[in-house]
């Protein structure tokens, strides 16, 4: 009989803490004090360094908004998912963030492939994204159409590729140029098709096109061929491992053009793993290192992760703040008010002026940083916008 | 003339990067008769050893690089012993020692993103990496170095199989595994020794290759290509396996400094499909009876 007793009570209990459990967890999620921020990107693989840089922005960022005073009186926590640098990966880590995880907005993804990818199910959930290094035109229109949940902090290809094109032209004097892109890759499609556009434009002769496919390590074949060629200059415009390795084995073949390349440059581990055969080369980057706008920022992330962020990191800290200041002037954490007002942003960011097109979500008219690789270091040499 | 003698030496030493890890697969597969689609895995596991040895531990080159052969080696051995001996103990059908492979392969490539981490690395500077230029053409010293390592191991590989009393116990066994038994022949040591050769030179393949581009856990994937090398020269073949190799790494380069970069996969393997369907056994594949 007691035994009986003691069942009943026990599974009584049992209900009665579940219950209260539940309710607690719905509470949370719903109207807590904690509203959360969705990110993703790459956390493995080739681009794992600027994922990771990133993250810790984003992390370093919410932990100081929170610390004063929060927003809007309440909490930001980052949730962020590794996409691997895949587009299904990033589909899916979307869905959980909102789903599961009810962010009202998300940041990243650094690569243009995964951040098109999204775009159906951003829609379709109405949550809007703020990508950070996605550079592809179609990351944002399609057709001439603007996508209405995609946004970014970044300039886009068509402008990298010209303004590469430009600076060689224009301020260098070059006049023969070969490019050499990763035919599997639309970045690097992007900026070369952009490239060769402006530069022939300008009375520029391209002498030489090669490509090669992601996952190679040789590329010995297609600059023999641009050896031959001779061009004053050879655009490179890839990620940096490719970019060391067809470097080194460009030297390695007795090539003394000037190398050129884009965002997909700038990494400590170029400098390492290329050394001496990326001297005297130039990139264009989204922001100069030594920027005194960028300074205070770049001490801040030495001081808490002991290393300098990486380019990612400058561009989610602007993210960020751009999120911030939508959020403040839709006065709400609604993912459908903040996708409102973020169609009208115009802040001055560390890298530059950001004033999102109602037309294109794009930031319209920031300046490039021309930068160049000289006794080892990373040399800001001007900015550069490229005239029509 | 320079152009076209650059692009055949850039296509040889590629095409030795092929060979190194062709021979391997093409060893294993003549005794085991399946792909051993894990090779990939330890020549990747071979890289990481050569490169902790020189930078973690500051051994001499030459010591890292056959420090590294004998721990893949051993590795080798180890996935045999886990992966393989139990389906062979069972008589699994061979479709299963490929699935098992894969799956091995696959381990040990997240076990090194998981402990090690994804980022890759590059070896400290061992060969002066100023080219030879031979009156306008360019040679690496790297390069020779591993074409002569290749048709060395293939030498001595050849002979140890030919003249050697565990050569012809490799041989019988590949021949007939169970007439060989009967004779006495300890298959099984034969397996072992056969696991433990193409580890030892997905080892050193593994260094090489790592010194020469870089070192990340996906080196693996590379072997796709060597493994479809191997085919063509005819599998089980081991100077069969080198001459594909070449063959193909000189296709790849003559397609892109030729013709068109864009297409160089699309048009080097429609070639090899194109001469499979005329020598369906490769250019040196004999029929299963001669293997070896």
């Amino acid at each position: 009989m007691s035994k009986k007793v003691a069942l009943l009570i026990l599974s009584a209990l049992l209900v009665i803490l579940s219950v209260s459990g539940c309710s607690q967890g719905q509470n949370k999620g719903a109207s807590g004090d904690v509203v959360k921020v969705g990110w993703i990107g790459s956390l493995t693989g080739d681009q794992a360094v600027w994922g990771q840089s990133e993250l810790n922005t984003l992390k370093m960022l919410a932990e100081e908004l929170n610390n004063s005073g929060g927003l809007l009186g309440k909490k930001i926590e980052i949730v962020g998912y590794d996409t691997r640098g895949d587009a299904t990966e990033a589909v899916n880590a979307v869905k959980r963030l909102i789903s599961q995880d009810k962010v009202i907005a998300i940041i990243g993804p650094n690569t243009s492939s995964s951040a098109m990818a999204i775009s159906g199910i951003l829609e379709e959930m109405k949550v809007p994204d703020i990508a950070t290094v996605a550079t592809n035109p179609k990351v944002t229109v399609l057709d001439g159409k603007v996508k209405p949940f995609n946004f970014r902090v970044c300039f886009i290809d068509p402008y990298q590729g010209a303004v590469a094109a430009g600076y060689a032209y224009d301020v260098l004097g070059f006049k023969k140029a070969a490019v050499l892109y990763d035919v599997t890759d639309e970045y690097s499609q992007g900026l070369a098709e952009f490239f060769i556009k402006t530069f022939e434009e300008k009375g520029g002769k391209i002498v030489a096109k090669e490509a090669f496919k992601s996952g190679d390590t040789d590329f010995r074949p297609q600059l023999s061929k641009i050896k031959a060629a001779n061009p004053d200059v050879i655009f490179m415009p890839y990620f940096f491992k490719e970019v060391a390795l067809s470097a080194k084995q460009a030297r390695d073949l007795g090539i003394k053009s000037v190398l050129m390349g884009g965002d997909g440059w700038p990494s400590d581990t170029l400098l390492e793993m290329a050394a001496d055969a990326v001297e005297g080369s130039y990139f264009v980057n989204h922001l100069d290192f030594d920027d005194p706008a960028v300074q205070e920022f770049k001490q801040k992330y030495n001081a808490k992760y002991g290393k300098m962020p990486e380019l990612n990191g400058y561009l989610a800290h602007d993210a960020f703040f751009v999120l911030v200041d939508a959020i403040k002037r839709a006065n709400s954490f609604d993912p459908v008010a903040i996708r409102d007002a973020l169609e009208t942003v115009d802040i001055q960011g560390i890298t530059g002026r950001i004033r999102i097109s109602k037309e294109t979500h794009n930031p319209e008219g920031k300046e490039a940083a021309i930068i160049k690789i000289e006794g080892g270091k990373y040399k800001f040499q001007q900015k550069y916008a490229v005239t029509e | 003339m320079i152009q076209i003698l650059q692009q055949l030496i850039n296509g040889l030493s590629i095409g030795s990067v092929y060979a190194l890890m062709a021979v391997g697969y093409s060893l294993v597969y003549s005794i085991m008769n399946f792909s051993n689609f894990a090779h990939g895995g330890v020549i990747m596991l071979g890289a990481y050893f050569g490169f902790f040895f020189v930078t973690l531990y500051k051994m001499p080159f030459w010591v890292a690089f056959f420090g590294a052969g004998i721990c893949s080696m051993l590795v080798a051995v180890l996935v045999e012993r886990v992966a393989y001996k139990p389906l062979r103990a069972r008589n699994a059908p061979f479709l299963y020692f490929m699935i098992s492979a894969m799956g091995a392969s696959m381990f040990m490539e997240n076990f090194v993103i998981a402990t090690i981490g994804p980022t890759f690395r590059t070896y400290p500077q061992v060969f002066p990496p100023q080219p030879f230029n031979l009156r306008g053409i360019y040679v690496g010293r790297l390069d020779m170095v591993m074409f002569v390592i290749s048709c060395i191991s293939l030498v001595a590989l050849v002979y140890f199989i030919e003249f050697t009393k565990m050569g012809k116990a490799i041989q019988a066994t590949a021949f007939n595994p169970k007439a060989s038994a009967l004779m006495g022949i300890n298959t099984d040591f034969v397996t072992i020794v056969v696991f433990a050769l193409g580890g030892f030179l997905a080892g050193i393949a593994g260094v090489l290759f790592g010194m020469k581009y870089t070192v990340y856990p996906q080196i693996g994937s590379i072997t796709i290509k060597s493994f479809i090398a191997a085919v063509f020269g005819g599998l089980g073949s081991l100077p069969g396996a080198v001459i594909g190799s070449f063959i193909l790494g000189i296709l790849e380069t003559l397609v892109s400094g030729y013709m068109m970069s864009q297409y160089r996969d699309l048009i080097s393997f429609s070639l090899l499909i194109l001469i499979l369907v005329f020598k369906p056994m490769g250019l040196m594949g004999k029929s299963s009876e001669e293997k070896a």
